[in-house]
């Protein structure tokens, strides 16, 4: 076995990989009533168009990169260019169509309906 | 041993995804109890950069208005202060709450006097911008040789 090919090999392939951004996980706050689930994650620094949000089969995910230009000298940095990732799981019963999100100072706020079938319903009793 | 910078270079990078692979680690073990060592120490997170005539500082305030906002500097002292408070929505019940809320405040004290009249802040997706002009006095000057 010729083991200076198989470094090589290795190295080839981990050269993107080292280059990738940090993955943070953003602190959320969710909330729940009768008609929706509601999601807040902060994102401080993401622009509006750096920010995806999935929904599939039961599974969210989102995703938000913090891409900022830097001018002189650092003289200390506590934060840098990260890439928010969280996943979480939600009902099938959410209605992917009327799902609305919106960013606001750095706050993204995720509104998920519950469709019709999966809200609380009032039963009335008859009296015969 | 190392012909090329790049192999210098990808070294380094192989021990900060080592690095990341363990913060993952720690963050995927503190979660399920809800405390976030990080976030709390973390909030209001800075950097300061410097360049000949003066600084510009940069802080993570996620979810909060200029209003809320305090700034406060005098020489090298640079205080920012101010109280995030998320009301809970009406009729919500609460499945998580992991965002900081509550007042802080932080101070620094810069490595130079700052002209406080021609300092500028803004606020933009969350973070805080300020502009620091350095004083008259502290910047740096020209000397010609005689």
């Amino acid at each position: 076995m010729d083991k200076k090919t198989e470094i090589a090999k290795r190295d080839d392939q981990n050269i993107e990989k080292t280059r990738e951004l940090y993955e943070v996980p953003p602190a959320v706050d969710i909330y729940e009533n009768e008609d929706e689930i509601l999601l807040y994650a902060d994102m401080p620094g993401v622009a509006k168009d750096e920010i995806s949000v999935n929904i599939d089969n039961g599974r969210l995910s989102l995703s938000g990169v913090r891409k900022l230009e830097t001018s002189g000298a650092a003289s200390w940095e506590e934060f840098g260019n990260v890439e928010f990732v969280r996943n979480f799981s939600v009902p099938q019963t959410i209605d992917v169509e009327k799902v609305k999100a919106e960013l606001k100072n750095g706050v993204l706020a995720l509104h998920m309906p519950k469709s019709e079938e999966a809200k609380p319903r009032q039963i009335e009793i008859k009296s015969t | 041993m190392f012909t090329r910078f790049s192999d210098i270079d990808r070294l380094f990078g192989t021990m900060d995804l080592l690095r990341q692979r363990l913060d993952s680690l720690s963050t995927d073990y503190t979660r399920p109890y809800g405390t976030r060592w990080l976030m709390d120490e973390g909030f209001l997170r800075g950097n300061l950069y410097q360049s000949g005539d003066g600084f510009e500082m940069r802080l993570e305030v996620p979810g909060m208005e200029k209003e809320s906002l305090d700034v406060k500097i005098q020489g090298n002292y640079l205080e920012i202060s101010g109280s995030r408070d998320q009301k809970l929505p009406e009729g919500y019940k609460v499945h998580k709450t992991e965002r900081v809320n509550g007042t802080f405040s932080r101070s620094f004290t810069l490595p130079d006097d700052v002209d406080s009249t021609r300092v500028e802040a803004s606020l933009k997706d969350g973070i805080l911008y300020l502009t620091l002009p350095k004083s008259e006095a502290a910047k740096p000057r020209q000397i010609t040789i005689s």
